[in-house]
């Protein structure tokens, strides 16, 4: 059985196609003005390149914030389920997910029995989130790989109000002014970032382990800073933006599998 | 079915300034449920909630501060921009002191020839809460009978009693169509009758709402119910959010606001004294948060409303800032949750921002639903 998750996120659009409770490809493409097309050119894309057609794909499920424009989608998920479900195929023991996507930051905490307990999610805020990194990226006048990798190079402790983005780039620029390096600026607005998502999975409750996934895991910065204020081990899997769209592909089979069995 | 409630939700001002072209009538803006509305009844005075219309507003900010609630500045905000200019007087009964301030600036600002602050008291479990109330509620009615020019008779209050507690019987009637595994009557639908309650004519409201009823056996309800839920929280009256719950897989059936249950739920019990007998009513009506201590009364009441109803989960709803529901949240959902009610926490502005209440929502149905996966 051949099934696909996309989730359709504020900033990119990921596919993952399952055959049989295995990975057989993943694409990534902006979500730009029209999720709807640039969802259907992606999944032609990825079809293409493992050498299907649309009949050879059992039921599609969606996900992420243009989950209903996403076509040809049977099954329709919250972002919630779907990284609970992804992060508990890549590691059965995991209680606590972090996602940290392009506009929301969420923490969801799952039993053993692998059933979504708890969530929260970033409130009118986009501090804990890709878009507050990409801001900060900006005043600092650097690559978002860049940030990652400077802040790695600090180890000063320089105290930051992550509430608001807006308040947060005007910090930066006054550090800037002060001539703080700007490795430990970078270290700043990472440990700053990590503190809103602590505080969010301490309102869920933090057990282990703890995953992270999403696109913001990728920051190498981002991710020390949050084993640091966690004082756990924080796993990242290899490819974390594509935990969503693997769990919804997983979904899809688990209920095909249920209709098939009912 | 309900769309005569839903057209006096939507259009509360012109039913109020034609109630009193008809009538000649007074009308007096309440600020607070705890408002005694069989007093203002009795001197046949058209009582009507104040409540916000959910839009952005400039005007407030200098008269509250900015950690006071969204609810009392949309409420002053109607009030400083002139959409309550056919009110004849207002008063408030004493709740919280963000309302309260939202009430004294009204009062400072927008011209009226009555005003009333009622004191009432915030330690209704106390034994002195019934007579001090009794007193307060004299006071009360002396100020009205002076404002009408003559005295309210016992045939006048037991009329205003007897009109609120027909309303309160109705109310509890059509509350009972939700309990049934397909209810008859939505959430939302539930939303227009309540709140309208609060500032139409109770008369009328009772004659439309038992015309309904007498049509509610023979409903057929064509909507999937899903997930049971109940709210929980401060004053909401906000028909898109419910609307929008009710669009995802779910089906809101029952509340504690005080703009649902709390307002309508225990009615005025029959004594020789008609002002004790108010006086009861008010101290020992479902409690907001703002009076429920020494003891928290309300969880246990909220946890049966829950179990009689049926509800699978419970959505607590808080303004931001409202200090007594916020001290109350946190015990309330481990209250909840250990009695088997898992509880979606979300906090409510002046306006709702639907998208991402809806994907919240949405997961905590999923979560609701979700079967174990080892």
């Amino acid at each position: 059985m051949i099934t696909v998750g996309i989730d359709a996120g504020a900033k990119n659009i990921k596919i993952t196609f399952l055959k049989d409770g295995e990975v057989i490809a993943t694409g990534i493409s902006p979500s730009g003005f029209d999720q709807n097309a640039a969802s259907e050119a992606l999944m032609n894309e990825t079809l293409a390149k493992v050498g299907l057609t649309h009949s050879d794909v059992d039921v599609i499920c969606s996900t992420g914030a243009g989950r209903k424009v996403v076509p040809g989608a049977k099954h329709v998920l919250t972002e919630v389920s779907a990284m609970a479900r992804g992060s508990l195929f890549l590691r059965p023991d995991v209680r606590t997910v972090i996602d940290v996507g392009a506009e929301e930051g969420r923490a969801i905490r799952c039993n053993e029995a692998g059933k979504v307990e708890d969530f929260a999610v970033n409130e009118k805020c986009a501090a804990g989130s890709g878009a507050f990194t990409e801001a900060m990226a900006r005043a600092l006048e650097v690559s978002l790989e860049e940030l990652g990798k400077l802040s790695l190079t600090s180890s000063a402790s320089v105290p930051m109000n992550a509430q608001c983005a807006v308040f947060a780039e005007s910090e930066v620029i006054s550090l800037l002014h002060a001539s703080t390096p700007k490795q430990d600026i970078a270290k700043a607005i990472h440990d700053a970032i990590a503190s809103r998502i602590m505080s969010m999975c301490r309102r869920v409750g933090i057990n282990p382990a703890i995953m992270l996934v999403g696109g913001v895991a990728r920051n190498v910065g981002f991710v020390q800073s949050l084993r640091t204020a966690m004082e756990e081990e924080v796993f990242v899997p290899d490819n974390p933006e594509f935990v969503g769209s693997l769990g919804a592909a997983l979904i899809a089979a688990d209920r095909e599998v249920e209709t098939a069995t009912a | 079915m309900f769309s005569k409630f839903e057209t006096w939700y939507r259009d509360r001002h012109d039913y109020a300034k034609s109630w009193k072209e008809k009538t000649g009538g007074k009308v007096f803006g309440c600020f607070c449920s705890y408002v005694p509305e069989e007093i203002l009844v009795a001197a046949d005075i058209l009582p009507v909630r104040v409540l916000g219309n959910h839009q952005p507003q400039d005007v407030t900010e200098p008269h509250l501060f900015g950690m006071f609630c969204p609810f009392c500045r949309d409420v002053l905000a109607q009030g400083l921009k002139g959409r309550y200019e056919y009110l004849d007087g207002i008063t408030i009964a004493q709740s919280c002191i963000h309302l309260r301030q939202a009430y004294n600036s009204w009062e400072n600002h927008v011209p009226s020839s009555f005003t009333y602050y009622l004191p009432h008291p915030m330690s209704v479990q106390t034994p002195a809460a019934v007579p001090y109330l009794k007193k307060e509620l004299d006071n009360f009615r002396e100020a009205v009978e002076k404002f009408i020019g003559k005295e309210l008779t016992t045939a006048d209050l037991d009329r205003g009693i007897q009109v609120l507690n027909e309303n309160r019987a109705a109310m509890h009637e059509l509350y009972s169509y939700r309990k049934g595994s397909n209810p008859q009557v939505t959430g939302l639908e539930a939303m227009w009758v309540t709140v309208s309650s609060m500032w139409i004519d109770k008369e009328e409201h009772t004659a439309e709402l038992k015309r309904v009823l007498a049509e509610l056996d023979s409903r057929t309800v064509e909507r999937e119910t899903g997930a049971r839920l109940m709210f929980v929280g401060s004053e909401n009256d906000d028909t898109d959010f419910i609307r929008m719950v009710e669009s995802v897989g779910a089906t809101v059936v029952v509340d504690d606001h005080c703009t649902g249950t709390r307002y309508f739920w225990n009615e005025t019990p029959i004594m020789d004294d008609r002002m004790e007998a108010l006086s009861k009513r008010y101290v020992e009506r479902p409690a907001c948060p703002a009076k429920d201590h020494v003891a928290r009364t309300r969880f246990p009441h909220i946890l049966q409303l829950a179990r009689d109803f049926d509800a699978q989960g419970v959505i607590l709803i808080q303004q931001k800032f409202c200090d007594p529901h916020e001290a109350d949240m946190v015990p309330l959902r481990s209250y909840l949750e250990e009695n088997g009610l898992p509880c979606l926490f979300l906090e409510f502005d002046v306006t709702v921002p639907l998208g991402p209440f809806r994907i919240r929502t949405e997961a905590f149905l999923e979560m609701i639903g979700e079967e174990d996966l080892f």
